[in-house]
């Protein structure tokens, strides 16, 4: 092709035309941080790390948490406490292992899949923080309607206007929406900040794949 | 960090920067971009300098650290807009000696060459800077075929953007 060898020719033609930094301004440089996305998707990450155990440690100390030890059910809650940290430490080993194998010096196709498989570990332990929380909400419900003192004597009295059923749904609907609003605002807000984020090697990773079909 | 590291490694980025400049030029459109970017190249490249090893060309290393932080690890919100005519912009065309069709058969180039998607710029850029097939699918991570094809897919795109 003509053009391209035209191309070809100026642009190997005179170097002269770019800026020709100092040593003391490359020297300046090195000691600037970087801001690249895998710092960004570093910092996300140990963030959402820090939030999901920081939410259930302050949900150990709550005032319903207090509630729930006068059901005896620690045959249960304990197992799912236990449970919730043995992930949250091996999904952390996980993301720290597939954090340090980001490279520069890869390939640009195996740089794009050190940067994805970082960003899925974590995207995996959110998953898997909303299903535990579906499943220990579902786990509360069941005792708070088996054993919540307040609860039972609510469930007596709607039994003696004949309204049992309503009040469960009641009970039952309410957990639901509130829980669904709570997993809506997640996700919206993974959404945004992911979407934003990894929009661009997305698109750029999709244009490398499409290469190999 | 060690003083005598950090002495070489500005030396051998301050004798190969054009091809820092190269990449900011393929891949931004005016001047705080192209800046921005040489920043981030650069602190990468002194990044992975601990690992580099002399048995690999620091251009080489150069070529596949500065087109992985242009392609994949840049990020900045005021990043380009690619209908802009760089050429304007940062630098100026020393075309002197150029007659006046080719030098605008070249500005029209440039401008359809930016207007190419990151990968495809990655792999003229390659190709430009007189790669062979074998490099290119090395710092692609694609396979040989797959470059060569892909290649003759972005000439006759440019072919297009020049025709239309």
């Amino acid at each position: 092709m003509d053009e391209l060898e035209l191309l070809k020719k100026d642009w190997n033609k005179d170097t002269d035309k770019y800026p020709k930094l100092t040593y003391n301004e490359i020297y300046k440089m090195i000691l600037k941080k970087s801001s690249s996305i895998v710092k960004w998707i570093f910092i996300i990450s140990v963030l959402e790390f820090i939030f999901w155990t920081a939410l259930s440690l302050s949900l150990k100390d709550s005032e319903s948490m207090k509630r729930f030890e006068q059901y005896n059910a620690e045959a249960v809650f304990i197992p799912l406490m236990v449970i919730g940290y043995i992930v949250l430490a091996y999904f952390f080993y996980l993301f720290f292992k597939n954090y340090k194998t980001i490279s520069a010096t890869d390939s640009t196709k195996v740089l794009m899949e050190n940067i994805l498989k970082t960003r899925k570990t974590v995207k995996y332990y959110v998953a898997f923080n909303l299903v535990y929380l579906v499943a220990s909400t579902v786990v509360v419900l069941f005792l708070e309607l088996d054993r919540d003192q307040l609860v039972i004597n609510k469930a007596q009295l709607a039994a003696a206007d004949g309204e049992i059923l309503k009040f469960y749904a009641v009970f039952i609907i309410a957990t639901v929406l509130v829980l669904a609003a709570a997993i809506g605002i997640l996700l919206l807000f993974y959404w945004l900040i992911y979407g934003i984020l990894l929009k661009r090697l997305n698109q750029n990773y999709k244009e490398l794949k499409k290469l190999e079909v | 960090m060690n003083k005598e590291l950090e002495h070489s490694f500005v030396e051998l980025l301050e004798a190969h920067q054009n091809i820092i400049h190269k990449v900011c030029r393929l891949y931004t459109n005016n001047y705080d971009a192209h800046n921005d970017l040489f920043q981030e190249i650069t602190i990468q490249l002194w990044r992975a300098y601990p690992k580099f090893r002399g048995d690999a060309k620091f251009s080489t290393w150069m070529y596949r650290v500065g087109l992985n932080t242009a392609i994949t690890l840049y990020r900045k919100s005021k990043r380009t807009i690619n209908t802009q005519d760089f050429e304007g912009v940062a630098f100026k065309m020393t075309a002197d000696t150029y007659d006046d069709t080719e030098e605008q058969q070249l500005k029209i180039l440039y401008k359809a060459v930016h207007q190419l998607n990151d990968i495809e710029k990655a792999l003229i850029f390659l190709y430009l800077e007189d790669k062979d097939y074998r490099e290119i699918s090395e710092t692609m991570g694609i396979s040989e075929v797959n470059a060569r094809v892909k290649m003759n897919r972005i000439k006759t795109k440019l072919k297009t953007i020049l025709n239309p």
